[in-house]
């Protein structure tokens, strides 16, 4: 490693001096996140390490607070005519953003690897918005995971996880009768919206593609969006009451403690689990959320980096050298064994110690629903739509979860009108 | 920067008008001072008047991500006007204007005549009614959420020790939740009110005091009926304060509610933020914000026109 | 009869301590939660609940809080953002107090025409939403030169601040006797003696109140902090922001806690020192 940083530098300085490029010749990489502190802040150092290692200097400047803070951050040095070298930034949102700034083309890089042939086509059509690749995936995150209490289970006698949506709704029936409360639920906006996108996804992931994420109006009337909100409305009954306005990671003791029977969250919630001390199999048990579908789905979440265009030479060299880094098997590994998402590559082995069950778990789903068609893009994680989009569509979600005089049929009709609204 | 540090030095020893001194002071025109104090006032005035008719322009534009100049007249405010979310903002923001502004104001006043009764302690106690103010609301918002749900929190606590029925579900409940918000936000304000309304007490003579003591009113009497109305120039800064905090609070809600149950707690601001920066329609955003503004002024132009009244007839000052 | 008044003078005395005690207690509450989860360890809250008693003190916490917790790969604690926004809000504090009391006396004791009006729009700048002038404050910066600077955030506050601090002393010093500025003027004293000599030395009362406003509300700004810095050079919120983390992980509320209470602690500093300028009377001694 060391050799050949030496050489690295050794040939950007033998190249700059040839080139006659400006005295300070050596590539960096300026880069704002979100990811700061805790697991997700420490695969951002790895990453920054790989980095470092191929003789790039690593500068980050992480904007930790809500995702908007960063583009708060974003805009102000776009309006200064100073972007980052490389941002954070996913889904449809990468369009958007690449209309205000100039990005640079990543073509050739990725061309070279075969790592376009790795990932999920839906996926690669994000980070290329207009045909020429922008920006690069950089972990999944399976949004569709059931997490369920063990003590919970053993008290009404099941050993499974719920497979169909008649399935759970039997258990958490069982669960009711015997005083647990089904379904633990912080009752925020975004979560609102996710339990939504659950229950769609598991009836029908053919009509969650064509009325979330292509606004289909024929879709949104439809009868699986329907069924969703019959199933959503089962499932709040089977929330507490008292479920409003908290981070869900607030009732994690009580889930664990058989309160709660199941908790449906992204995959990160294994790792909030196990850095708790709770063990999978012990404390509790993780698969994919009911799916009526008879094959897999995967509701997908996966974070990205986009790059800004710059005329500096350093900053460009730095650019490419972290696009290599970032498509490597390596890196894929390296990343998601510290914060507990899966690789965007579908050609990784899992079987390291350093993986969990339910990572393992979310990869061979992953790869099934790519197979069947079936991995479709988050609601509640600004995956499937623009932000525009999304947050009139959340507002329907979120009153529907937290006001029961709602009937599905009328949640139905309002979701179909915001999409009116903004499509 | 120093020349702060030493006058409040010089206000404790209050040497005011003892011998006076040939300084500096002397030396500097004073058409040259006069001239950068209105310098000073036209710079506060101009960044107030700049910034909001840039941002009225905004409202009439397409503006996306960057400000950008296609105009589309009146078009988001219609939108906004029909929308849900701005007719649910508008009526909290009634109810949580009201109710944090009369209880805070009350509040403040009735702690500032307590403390200014004597007491002991009375750096301790101040300290304590203001410290709120010190502590960001990312964090005791999020601490009084857990207090104000009902099963982590006081509910929870006082059940747990005996009284079963005992029930505060407020937090949780679509028509009571914007009441825990005007409880949060009077927890954080009231001191600072309290602060400033004794500061306002502490510059009225002491001879008002004896005057009125003489008189032989009561205390409440002498406050009510005396020293408000004496400090009620200060009574309008706190109104102000008030007012201002209860039109921008944004962070409260969102780390007490995060605007729900539902959108049962969203406030105006809370649309601004969300369209502006959330949704990335700063064309929209900024119509939310002038509609703010507007109504802002639907409230204080009566007022102005009252005052103006007042001094017409040759009433006090303010 | 004089024991009977004093008696219920005495009762008076009681119940006043009674309420200020018991608004205290509602008042600490919350702090007290802070207090006890910054002994509170990961597990421990993740396992029991949110609110709790220690199960024992410990200080890790407290340690991690200020030197070692790590931010971005950098593992110092919140030390040395608190070192980034005293340099902000110190010099943003005293130059938007000095102005808007500059500002005050100007629009109370110098009646001219239209400082009504003036007052009235500077006024009118304490409603601004602070999101609304983010993208006006991000051109203004560039065009200055001042993007990414300290030197940038220092200028909004005290622009910013000023129409606080205006608001606050123009009505305090209304209520200064005309007189004693004819009779300064009488002494052939001008513009700037007159404030320095006469209305300043009146201030402290109100001065506080302004400090108090202006250090607490710049020291705990996010929005700007977070937009106009880069790196090393955030405020403190944008530290404690990374503690508070997102919605991916849980929060870290024990380390969260401790900083937060680190955080707190030069403006409590400044609330408790500032309380000896809270004296009556500052009129009476000046009109003599």
């Amino acid at each position: 490693m060391k050799t050949s940083l030496l050489r690295t530098t050794g040939l950007a300085l033998l190249a700059a001096c040839l080139t006659q490029a400006p005295a300070q010749a050596e590539p960096r990489l300026t880069v704002i996140s979100q990811w700061s502190a805790g697991a997700e802040g420490a695969a951002m150092d790895a990453f920054g390490k790989m980095v470092t290692e191929k003789g790039v200097k690593w500068e980050h400047s992480p904007v930790s607070g809500f995702t908007t803070d960063m583009m708060n951050k974003l805009r102000a040095d776009i309006i200064a005519g100073k972007p980052p070298a490389a941002s954070q930034l996913k889904g449809p949102e990468i369009k958007a953003w690449s209309a205000i700034g100039a990005t640079v083309n990543l073509n050739d890089v990725v061309k070279a690897t075969d790592y376009e042939k790795n990932i999920s086509a839906d996926l690669a059509k994000i980070h290329k918005p207009k045909g020429d690749w922008i920006a690069l995936p950089l972990q999944i995150y399976r949004v569709n995971t059931l997490f369920a209490s063990k003590k919970a289970m053993d008290k009404v006698g099941a050993t499974e996880l719920p497979k169909t949506w008649d399935e759970f709704n039997a258990l958490a029936a069982k669960m009711a009768a015997a005083g647990i409360t089904p379904v633990a639920h912080g009752g925020i906006g975004w979560a609102d919206a996710m339990y939504f996108e659950l229950t769609l996804a598991g009836i029908s992931a053919d009509a969650y593609r064509k009325a979330i994420m292509e606004l289909d109006d024929k879709a949104l009337r439809g009868p699986e969006v329907l069924a969703a909100f019959k199933q959503l409305r089962q499932l709040t009954k089977w929330m507490s009451p008292s479920n409003a306005g908290q981070h869900w990671s607030v009732f994690l003791p009580a889930l664990m403690k058989g309160d709660y029977g199941f908790l449906m969250m992204g995959g990160w919630a294994s790792g909030v689990l196990k850095k708790g001390n709770f063990e999978e199999g012990k404390d509790f048990l993780c698969g994919p959320t009911p799916n009526n579908t008879g094959k897999p789905v995967f509701d997908m979440n996966a974070d990205g980096m986009i790059f800004w265009d710059t005329k500096n030479a350093d900053l460009l060299a730095g650019q490419k050298a972290t696009a290599q880094v970032a498509m490597s098997k390596e890196f894929a590994k390296t990343f998601t064994q510290i914060n507990g998402s899966i690789p965007v590559r579908t050609d990784i082995d899992l079987a390291d110690a350093g993986f969990q069950d339910c990572q393992r778990d979310a990869a061979k789903n992953l790869a099934g629903a790519i197979q069947a068609n079936q991995a479709i893009m988050s609601l509640g994680h600004n995956m499937a739509q623009t932000s525009p989009v999304t947050a009139a569509l959340r507002d329907v979600l979120t009153e529907f979860v937290h006001n029961d005089k709602i009937t599905p049929e009328e949640a139905q009709k309002r979701l179909a009108d915001a999409a009116d609204t903004v499509r | 920067m120093t020349q702060t540090a030493t006058t409040m030095q010089a206000g404790q020893t209050r040497p005011a008008r003892t011998a006076p001194r040939r300084s500096w002071l002397s030396d500097i025109p004073d058409l040259l001072t006069r001239i950068v104090a209105g310098l000073i006032a036209a710079a506060a005035v101009s960044y107030v008047v700049g910034f909001t008719l840039w941002t009225v322009v905004i409202s009439f534009t397409d503006s996306t991500l960057l400000p950008e100049y296609s105009f589309v007249g009146f078009k988001h405010y219609f939108t906004l006007l029909r929308s849900r979310v701005w007719q649910v903002a508008y009526f909290n923001l009634t109810i949580y204007g009201l109710g944090f502004i009369l209880g805070a104001t009350g509040l403040g006043l009735l702690l500032a005549i307590l403390i200014d009764q004597k007491i002991r302690a009375e750096n301790l106690l101040r300290t304590i009614y203001l410290y709120p103010m010190a502590l960001s609301f990312v964090v005791t918002g999020t601490v009084w959420a857990w207090l104000l749900n009902p099963t982590i929190g006081v509910e929870h606590f006082v059940r747990s020790l005996g009284w079963a029925q005992f029930n505060f579900g407020w937090l949780v409940d679509r028509d009571m939740a914007i009441y825990c918000v005007v409880i949060a936000a009077i927890w954080q304000a009231s001191g600072f009110a309290m602060a400033l309304f004794l500061a306002g007490l502490r510059s009225l003579d002491a001879d008002l005091y004896k005057a009125a003591a003489i008189d032989g009113a009561s205390p409440a009497r002498m406050y009510l009926r005396i020293m408000v109305p004496a400090i009620w120039p200060i009574v309008v800064s706190v109104l102000v304060i008030l007012l201002q905090t209860a039109i921008k609070t944004y962070d409260l809600v969102r780390a007490l509610t995060a605007g729900g149950p539902g959108i049962a707690t969203t406030l105006p601001t809370n649309v601004v933020y969300d369209y502006m920066f959330q949704r990335g329609l700063m064309g929209a955003g900024s119509a939310a914000a002038v509609m703010l503004l507007l109504s802002l002024l639907i409230v204080l132009l009566p007022y102005a026109l009252f005052q103006r009244l007042r001094r017409g007839k040759g009433g006090g000052h303010g | 009869m004089v024991e009977a008044r004093s008696l219920s003078a005495r009762g008076g005395r009681i119940l006043l301590y009674a309420i200020l005690i018991a608004f205290a207690a509602f008042y600490l509450t919350p702090l007290i939660v802070v207090i006890l989860n910054s002994f509170r360890s990961f597990q421990e809250i993740t396992q029991t609940s949110v609110l709790g008693f220690p199960k024992e003190f410990r200080l890790d916490n407290w340690v991690q809080a200020w030197g070692s917790y790590c931010i971005a790969g950098i593992c110092s604690g919140i030390s040395p953002y608190m070192w980034n926004s005293l340099l902000i809000a110190v010099p943003a504090t005293l130059i938007s107090t000095l102005l808007g009391a500059m500002n005050g006396y100007l629009l109370s004791l110098w009646r001219f025409r239209g400082a009504g009006l003036i007052f009235g729009i500077i006024t009118f700048g304490v409603f601004l939403p602070a999101q609304m002038k983010l993208v006006p404050w991000a051109i203004t910066l560039r065009d200055l030169g001042l993007s990414n600077t300290l030197a940038g955030l220092v200028l909004i506050h005290v622009v910013q601040g000023m129409s606080f601090t205006t608001l606050f002393c123009r009505n305090y010093y209304v209520n200064v006797p005309q007189d004693l500025i004819k009779a300064a003027k009488v002494d052939g004293a001008g513009f700037l003696q007159i404030f320095w000599r006469i209305i300043l030395p009146l201030s402290p009362p109100i001065l506080i109140v302004t400090v108090i406003w202006q250090f607490t509300g710049i020291w705990n700004e996010f929005l700007y902090g977070i937009t106009f810095s880069e790196g090393s050079a955030r405020p403190v919120t944008a530290a404690l922001m990374a503690l508070s983390a997102n919605i991916a992980q849980a929060r870290e509320y024990g380390i969260e806690s401790a900083s937060v209470l680190i955080a707190a602690l030069p403006t409590l500093l400044v609330y408790l020192f500032g309380g000896k300028y809270f004296v009556r009377g500052l009129t009476a001694g000046a009109v003599k």
